[in-house]
Protein backbone atom coordinates (compact mmCIF):
# COMPACT_ATOMS: atom_id res chain seq x y z
CA UNK A 1 0.00 0.00 0.00
CA UNK A 2 3.16 2.57 1.12
CA UNK A 3 4.48 1.55 -2.26
CA UNK A 4 1.50 1.75 -4.30
CA UNK A 5 1.39 5.48 -2.63
CA UNK A 6 4.51 6.36 -3.24
CA UNK A 7 4.43 5.39 -7.11
CA UNK A 8 1.14 7.68 -7.46
CA UNK A 9 2.83 10.30 -5.90
CA UNK A 10 5.73 9.80 -8.18
CA UNK A 11 3.32 9.74 -11.20
CA UNK A 12 1.84 12.91 -10.60
CA UNK A 13 5.18 14.67 -10.17
CA UNK A 14 6.54 13.75 -13.51
CA UNK A 15 2.80 14.15 -14.97
CA UNK A 16 3.21 18.10 -14.04
CA UNK A 17 6.61 18.26 -14.91
CA UNK A 18 5.72 16.99 -18.34
CA UNK A 19 2.99 18.82 -18.94
CA UNK A 20 5.22 22.31 -18.11
CA UNK A 21 7.64 20.83 -20.35
CA UNK A 22 4.88 21.31 -23.05
CA UNK A 23 5.36 25.28 -22.37
CA UNK A 24 8.59 25.35 -22.92
CA UNK A 25 10.53 25.81 -26.15
CA UNK A 26 13.31 24.00 -27.43
CA UNK A 27 14.40 27.31 -30.06
CA UNK A 28 14.01 29.60 -27.22
CA UNK A 29 16.08 32.07 -26.55
CA UNK A 30 19.30 31.63 -23.99
CA UNK A 31 16.97 32.78 -21.19
CA UNK A 32 14.86 29.84 -20.21
CA UNK A 33 12.19 32.56 -19.04
CA UNK A 34 11.47 34.09 -22.38
CA UNK A 35 8.47 33.69 -24.64
CA UNK A 36 10.73 34.85 -27.50
CA UNK A 37 11.30 32.57 -30.28
CA UNK A 38 13.82 32.74 -33.30
CA UNK A 39 14.44 30.50 -36.09
CA UNK A 40 17.94 29.10 -37.64
CA UNK A 41 18.48 32.42 -39.18
CA UNK A 42 18.17 34.44 -35.66
CA UNK A 43 14.95 35.89 -37.34
CA UNK A 44 12.72 36.30 -34.09
CA UNK A 45 8.65 35.25 -34.51
CA UNK A 46 6.06 36.95 -34.02
CA UNK A 47 4.69 37.34 -30.83
CA UNK A 48 1.19 35.69 -29.52
CA UNK A 49 -0.58 36.19 -27.01
CA UNK A 50 0.54 39.41 -26.05
CA UNK A 51 -2.72 41.43 -25.60
CA UNK A 52 -3.90 39.59 -22.43
CA UNK A 53 -0.07 41.01 -20.87
CA UNK A 54 -0.10 43.85 -18.62
CA UNK A 55 -0.66 47.45 -20.59
CA UNK A 56 1.71 49.55 -19.16
CA UNK A 57 1.04 52.58 -21.42
CA UNK A 58 0.22 54.14 -24.33
CA UNK A 59 1.98 57.36 -26.32
CA UNK A 60 0.13 58.88 -29.13
CA UNK A 61 2.00 60.30 -31.86
CA UNK A 62 -0.45 61.74 -34.29
CA UNK A 63 0.39 61.63 -37.60
CA UNK A 64 -1.37 64.89 -38.03
CA UNK A 65 1.66 66.31 -35.27
CA UNK A 66 4.57 64.76 -37.23
CA UNK A 67 4.39 66.50 -40.90
CA UNK A 68 1.81 64.07 -41.97
CA UNK A 69 4.07 61.51 -40.97
CA UNK A 70 4.88 59.82 -37.65
CA UNK A 71 7.78 57.55 -37.56
CA UNK A 72 5.17 55.08 -35.36
CA UNK A 73 1.79 56.26 -36.27
CA UNK A 74 -0.03 56.93 -34.07
CA UNK A 75 -1.27 55.02 -31.01
CA UNK A 76 1.80 52.82 -29.24
CA UNK A 77 0.29 50.51 -27.18
CA UNK A 78 2.79 49.05 -24.81
CA UNK A 79 2.54 45.37 -22.81
CA UNK A 80 4.75 43.42 -21.27
CA UNK A 81 4.28 39.92 -19.41
CA UNK A 82 3.50 39.97 -15.60
CA UNK A 83 6.52 38.39 -14.27
CA UNK A 84 9.05 40.20 -16.01
CA UNK A 85 7.20 43.47 -14.81
CA UNK A 86 6.79 42.12 -11.44
CA UNK A 87 10.83 42.06 -11.69
CA UNK A 88 11.46 44.78 -12.81
CA UNK A 89 9.10 46.86 -9.92
CA UNK A 90 11.14 44.80 -7.60
CA UNK A 91 14.49 45.25 -8.80
CA UNK A 92 14.58 48.26 -11.74
CA UNK A 93 15.67 46.71 -14.40
CA UNK A 94 14.23 43.62 -16.79
CA UNK A 95 15.07 39.89 -16.54
CA UNK A 96 16.65 38.55 -19.36
CA UNK A 97 14.18 37.45 -21.85
CA UNK A 98 12.15 39.91 -21.28
CA UNK A 99 9.95 40.74 -24.09
CA UNK A 100 8.19 44.17 -24.46
CA UNK A 101 5.79 45.16 -27.86
CA UNK A 102 4.40 47.96 -28.74
CA UNK A 103 1.18 47.41 -31.14
CA UNK A 104 0.58 50.43 -32.74
CA UNK A 105 -2.84 51.80 -33.98
CA UNK A 106 -3.97 54.89 -35.89
CA UNK A 107 -6.40 57.74 -34.88
CA UNK A 108 -10.05 56.95 -35.72
CA UNK A 109 -11.32 59.57 -38.32
CA UNK A 110 -9.41 62.42 -37.81
CA UNK A 111 -12.19 66.01 -37.51
CA UNK A 112 -9.56 69.30 -36.77
CA UNK A 113 -6.14 69.43 -38.89
CA UNK A 114 -4.16 68.21 -35.77
CA UNK A 115 -5.97 64.53 -36.53
CA UNK A 116 -8.04 65.24 -33.07
CA UNK A 117 -11.80 64.71 -33.22
CA UNK A 118 -14.96 65.73 -30.94
CA UNK A 119 -16.43 63.08 -29.00
CA UNK A 120 -19.17 63.27 -25.95
CA UNK A 121 -16.38 62.75 -23.62
CA UNK A 122 -14.19 65.96 -25.42
CA UNK A 123 -11.74 67.01 -27.89
CA UNK A 124 -9.14 64.57 -28.52
CA UNK A 125 -7.94 61.27 -30.05
CA UNK A 126 -9.48 57.65 -30.14
CA UNK A 127 -8.24 54.69 -31.19
CA UNK A 128 -8.49 53.50 -35.03
CA UNK A 129 -7.51 50.16 -36.40
CA UNK A 130 -4.29 48.25 -35.47
CA UNK A 131 -1.34 49.34 -37.49
CA UNK A 132 1.48 47.32 -36.72
CA UNK A 133 3.69 46.04 -34.22
CA UNK A 134 7.58 46.94 -32.66
CA UNK A 135 9.20 44.51 -30.28
CA UNK A 136 12.15 44.90 -27.99
CA UNK A 137 14.16 41.43 -26.29
CA UNK A 138 16.63 41.67 -23.24
CA UNK A 139 19.14 39.37 -24.22
CA UNK A 140 22.91 40.16 -22.83
CA UNK A 141 24.52 37.60 -24.85
CA UNK A 142 22.68 37.75 -28.78
CA UNK A 143 22.23 41.70 -28.33
CA UNK A 144 25.47 42.78 -26.35
CA UNK A 145 26.66 44.80 -29.76
CA UNK A 146 22.97 46.94 -28.64
CA UNK A 147 23.23 47.02 -24.98
CA UNK A 148 21.60 43.97 -24.20
CA UNK A 149 18.90 44.67 -26.69
CA UNK A 150 17.62 43.23 -29.57
CA UNK A 151 15.02 45.32 -31.89
CA UNK A 152 12.37 44.15 -34.16
CA UNK A 153 9.64 45.50 -36.47
CA UNK A 154 6.96 43.67 -37.84
CA UNK A 155 5.36 46.05 -40.41
CA UNK A 156 3.23 49.22 -39.32
CA UNK A 157 0.49 48.96 -41.51
CA UNK A 158 -2.58 46.72 -40.27
CA UNK A 159 -3.01 43.23 -39.97
CA UNK A 160 -1.55 40.64 -40.05
CA UNK A 161 1.69 41.51 -39.80
CA UNK A 162 4.98 40.05 -41.01
CA UNK A 163 5.02 36.33 -39.07
CA UNK A 164 8.75 37.08 -38.94
CA UNK A 165 11.40 39.83 -38.41
CA UNK A 166 15.08 40.23 -38.33
CA UNK A 167 17.00 42.34 -36.23
CA UNK A 168 16.58 45.71 -37.21
CA UNK A 169 19.44 48.15 -37.48
CA UNK A 170 21.31 50.08 -35.37
CA UNK A 171 20.11 53.20 -37.07
CA UNK A 172 16.73 52.12 -37.11
CA UNK A 173 15.86 51.70 -33.58
CA UNK A 174 18.59 51.23 -31.37
CA UNK A 175 20.43 53.64 -32.29
CA UNK A 176 18.13 56.33 -30.59
CA UNK A 177 17.36 53.69 -27.33
CA UNK A 178 21.14 54.15 -26.78
CA UNK A 179 21.30 57.75 -27.05
CA UNK A 180 18.41 58.59 -24.84
CA UNK A 181 17.86 55.80 -22.56
CA UNK A 182 20.79 53.77 -22.16
CA UNK A 183 20.75 54.36 -18.19
CA UNK A 184 17.06 53.58 -17.81
CA UNK A 185 17.34 49.91 -19.13
CA UNK A 186 16.72 51.05 -22.86
CA UNK A 187 13.00 51.75 -22.02
CA UNK A 188 11.91 55.59 -21.80
CA UNK A 189 10.13 54.48 -18.38
CA UNK A 190 8.52 57.87 -17.53
CA UNK A 191 5.98 57.78 -19.90
CA UNK A 192 4.54 54.35 -18.26
CA UNK A 193 3.03 54.98 -14.68
CA UNK A 194 3.26 51.68 -13.42
CA UNK A 195 6.68 51.16 -14.36
CA UNK A 196 7.46 54.89 -12.73
CA UNK A 197 5.19 54.55 -9.86
CA UNK A 198 4.22 50.73 -8.87
CA UNK A 199 1.29 49.22 -9.24
CA UNK A 200 -0.61 50.47 -5.73
CA UNK A 201 -4.06 49.13 -6.19
CA UNK A 202 -2.02 45.03 -5.64
CA UNK B 1 0.60 5.93 5.56
CA UNK B 2 -1.28 8.78 7.07
CA UNK B 3 1.69 10.94 6.05
CA UNK B 4 1.83 9.55 3.02
CA UNK B 5 -2.30 9.93 1.93
CA UNK B 6 -1.89 13.66 3.49
CA UNK B 7 0.66 13.83 0.90
CA UNK B 8 -0.78 12.85 -1.95
CA UNK B 9 -4.38 14.97 -0.97
CA UNK B 10 -1.65 18.02 -0.37
CA UNK B 11 0.06 17.42 -4.11
CA UNK B 12 -3.95 17.38 -5.84
CA UNK B 13 -4.52 20.40 -3.76
CA UNK B 14 -1.37 22.16 -4.77
CA UNK B 15 -2.31 21.16 -8.37
CA UNK B 16 -6.19 22.26 -8.16
CA UNK B 17 -4.95 26.06 -6.77
CA UNK B 18 -2.28 26.26 -9.10
CA UNK B 19 -5.02 26.22 -12.09
CA UNK B 20 -7.79 28.31 -9.88
CA UNK B 21 -8.36 31.69 -11.26
CA UNK B 22 -7.57 34.63 -8.47
CA UNK B 23 -11.30 34.85 -7.48
CA UNK B 24 -10.23 38.17 -5.88
CA UNK B 25 -9.98 39.46 -9.05
CA UNK B 26 -13.63 38.32 -10.42
CA UNK B 27 -16.47 40.33 -10.52
CA UNK B 28 -18.25 43.26 -8.52
CA UNK B 29 -17.62 43.54 -5.25
CA UNK B 30 -20.60 45.92 -2.92
CA UNK B 31 -21.04 47.00 0.11
CA UNK B 32 -23.62 46.44 2.38
CA UNK B 33 -24.88 49.79 1.41
CA UNK B 34 -24.76 49.16 -2.07
CA UNK B 35 -21.43 50.66 -2.78
CA UNK B 36 -18.85 49.75 -5.21
CA UNK B 37 -15.50 48.47 -4.11
CA UNK B 38 -12.23 49.69 -5.49
CA UNK B 39 -11.83 46.79 -8.30
CA UNK B 40 -8.07 44.95 -8.09
CA UNK B 41 -6.00 43.36 -10.01
CA UNK B 42 -7.28 44.91 -13.07
CA UNK B 43 -4.47 45.99 -14.33
CA UNK B 44 -3.61 42.45 -15.57
CA UNK B 45 -7.13 42.29 -17.43
CA UNK B 46 -6.64 43.01 -20.82
CA UNK B 47 -6.65 46.55 -22.23
CA UNK B 48 -9.01 47.32 -25.29
CA UNK B 49 -8.15 51.08 -26.28
CA UNK B 50 -6.98 54.30 -24.65
CA UNK B 51 -8.64 57.45 -25.93
CA UNK B 52 -6.81 60.79 -24.82
CA UNK B 53 -9.10 64.20 -24.39
CA UNK B 54 -5.76 66.38 -23.73
CA UNK B 55 -6.67 69.11 -20.63
CA UNK B 56 -4.96 71.53 -23.54
CA UNK B 57 -7.84 70.51 -26.32
CA UNK B 58 -10.44 70.85 -23.80
CA UNK B 59 -10.30 74.56 -22.49
CA UNK B 60 -7.78 73.33 -19.91
CA UNK B 61 -9.90 71.23 -18.02
CA UNK B 62 -11.19 67.77 -19.87
CA UNK B 63 -13.98 65.98 -18.02
CA UNK B 64 -11.64 63.01 -18.14
CA UNK B 65 -7.86 64.21 -17.79
CA UNK B 66 -6.24 62.53 -19.93
CA UNK B 67 -5.68 59.48 -21.34
CA UNK B 68 -8.77 56.92 -20.51
CA UNK B 69 -7.27 53.51 -20.16
CA UNK B 70 -9.66 50.56 -20.42
CA UNK B 71 -9.78 47.31 -19.15
CA UNK B 72 -12.09 44.26 -19.09
CA UNK B 73 -11.89 40.38 -17.73
CA UNK B 74 -10.78 38.38 -20.59
CA UNK B 75 -13.72 35.89 -20.52
CA UNK B 76 -16.14 38.80 -20.42
CA UNK B 77 -14.38 40.14 -23.96
CA UNK B 78 -14.49 36.87 -25.74
CA UNK B 79 -18.07 36.66 -24.48
CA UNK B 80 -18.62 40.12 -26.05
CA UNK B 81 -16.61 38.84 -29.41
CA UNK B 82 -18.75 36.36 -29.41
CA UNK B 83 -22.14 37.89 -28.87
CA UNK B 84 -22.04 41.43 -29.31
CA UNK B 85 -22.91 42.16 -25.66
CA UNK B 86 -21.42 42.28 -22.69
CA UNK B 87 -22.47 39.47 -20.31
CA UNK B 88 -24.52 40.02 -16.45
CA UNK B 89 -21.64 41.22 -14.25
CA UNK B 90 -19.25 42.44 -16.69
CA UNK B 91 -16.56 45.23 -15.12
CA UNK B 92 -15.44 47.87 -17.26
CA UNK B 93 -12.22 49.80 -15.50
CA UNK B 94 -11.32 53.21 -17.27
CA UNK B 95 -7.86 54.04 -15.25
CA UNK B 96 -7.23 57.63 -16.32
CA UNK B 97 -3.68 59.16 -16.51
CA UNK B 98 -2.18 63.31 -17.00
CA UNK B 99 0.06 63.65 -20.51
CA UNK B 100 3.54 64.96 -19.75
CA UNK B 101 3.51 68.37 -19.80
CA UNK B 102 4.35 69.91 -23.59
CA UNK B 103 5.66 73.28 -24.88
CA UNK B 104 3.10 73.52 -27.45
CA UNK B 105 -0.27 75.36 -26.85
CA UNK B 106 -2.10 71.51 -27.34
CA UNK B 107 -0.05 70.12 -24.36
CA UNK B 108 1.60 67.99 -26.59
CA UNK B 109 5.48 67.05 -26.34
CA UNK B 110 8.15 66.94 -28.37
CA UNK B 111 9.85 63.47 -27.91
CA UNK B 112 12.47 61.06 -29.91
CA UNK B 113 9.46 59.04 -30.69
CA UNK B 114 7.92 62.24 -32.54
CA UNK B 115 5.04 65.51 -31.21
CA UNK B 116 2.33 63.88 -29.49
CA UNK B 117 1.05 63.31 -25.75
CA UNK B 118 2.65 60.33 -23.63
CA UNK B 119 1.66 59.48 -20.07
CA UNK B 120 2.67 60.85 -16.81
CA UNK B 121 1.03 59.83 -13.32
CA UNK B 122 -2.29 58.17 -13.05
CA UNK B 123 -5.30 60.49 -12.27
CA UNK B 124 -8.13 58.55 -11.27
CA UNK B 125 -11.11 55.93 -11.97
CA UNK B 126 -14.32 55.19 -13.48
CA UNK B 127 -16.08 51.99 -13.82
CA UNK B 128 -18.74 50.61 -15.22
CA UNK B 129 -20.94 47.56 -14.20
CA UNK B 130 -23.60 45.28 -15.61
CA UNK B 131 -26.05 44.50 -13.72
CA UNK B 132 -29.74 44.04 -15.38
CA UNK B 133 -31.43 43.42 -11.69
CA UNK B 134 -29.60 46.18 -9.97
CA UNK B 135 -29.30 49.05 -12.68
CA UNK B 136 -32.56 48.61 -14.36
CA UNK B 137 -33.40 52.55 -14.88
CA UNK B 138 -30.23 52.93 -16.58
CA UNK B 139 -30.28 50.41 -19.02
CA UNK B 140 -28.65 47.96 -17.28
CA UNK B 141 -25.56 49.57 -16.23
CA UNK B 142 -24.24 51.12 -13.11
CA UNK B 143 -21.43 53.88 -13.25
CA UNK B 144 -19.08 54.39 -10.46
CA UNK B 145 -16.55 56.95 -9.93
CA UNK B 146 -13.70 56.45 -7.42
CA UNK B 147 -12.10 59.92 -8.14
CA UNK B 148 -10.27 62.03 -10.90
CA UNK B 149 -6.80 62.39 -8.88
CA UNK B 150 -3.82 61.03 -7.95
CA UNK B 151 -3.35 57.39 -6.31
CA UNK B 152 -4.69 56.33 -3.29
CA UNK B 153 -8.46 56.12 -5.25
CA UNK B 154 -11.52 56.26 -3.02
CA UNK B 155 -11.57 52.74 -1.59
CA UNK B 156 -15.59 52.71 -2.41
CA UNK B 157 -18.00 54.46 -4.43
CA UNK B 158 -21.65 55.36 -4.36
CA UNK B 159 -23.46 55.09 -7.48
CA UNK B 160 -23.32 57.83 -9.97
CA UNK B 161 -26.66 57.99 -12.21
CA UNK B 162 -25.77 60.94 -13.48
CA UNK B 163 -22.97 59.43 -15.69
CA UNK B 164 -25.70 56.84 -17.11
CA UNK B 165 -27.51 60.02 -19.54
CA UNK B 166 -24.41 60.66 -21.70
CA UNK B 167 -24.25 56.70 -22.47
CA UNK B 168 -27.85 56.40 -22.31
CA UNK B 169 -28.25 59.38 -25.61
CA UNK B 170 -25.19 58.30 -27.09
CA UNK B 171 -24.30 54.06 -26.70
CA UNK B 172 -27.64 52.71 -25.37
CA UNK B 173 -27.85 50.91 -28.87
CA UNK B 174 -24.28 49.42 -28.42
CA UNK B 175 -24.55 48.07 -24.74
CA UNK B 176 -23.74 51.75 -23.30
CA UNK B 177 -20.52 51.55 -23.97
CA UNK B 178 -18.27 53.45 -27.27
CA UNK B 179 -16.92 50.45 -28.82
CA UNK B 180 -16.35 52.24 -31.89
CA UNK B 181 -12.95 53.12 -29.99
CA UNK B 182 -11.84 50.15 -28.71
CA UNK B 183 -9.93 47.92 -31.73
CA UNK B 184 -10.61 44.73 -29.79
CA UNK B 185 -14.12 44.77 -29.30
CA UNK B 186 -14.70 45.43 -33.16
CA UNK B 187 -12.36 42.21 -33.72
CA UNK B 188 -12.42 38.99 -33.45
CA UNK B 189 -8.81 38.71 -32.61
CA UNK B 190 -7.54 37.27 -29.57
Amino acid sequence: MRKILLVVILGLGVAAASSLSRYSNPVAADSSQTTAVFDSDGKMKLPVGYRRWVFIGAPLTPNALNNGKANFPEYHHVYVEQKNLDAYLKTGAFPEGTVIVKELTRVLNPAFPDGSRSEPSGRGYFNGEYNGMDVTVKDSKRFAATNGWGFFNFGHHPLPYAESAKEASVAECAGCHMSFVAKTDMTWVQFYPILRDGDKTK
Amino acid sequence: MAYLVRLAIGVLLMAATAVSPQSGDKGPVFTNDGSLVLPSGFRSWVFIGGPITPNGLNDGGAPFPEFHSVYIERENLRYYQKNGKFPEGTVLVKELALAQVGAHPDGSLDSASGRGYFPSTLNGLDVMVKDSKRYSKTNDWGFFTFGHHAEPYESAAKESPQCAYCHIASVAKTDMVWVQYYPLLKSKID
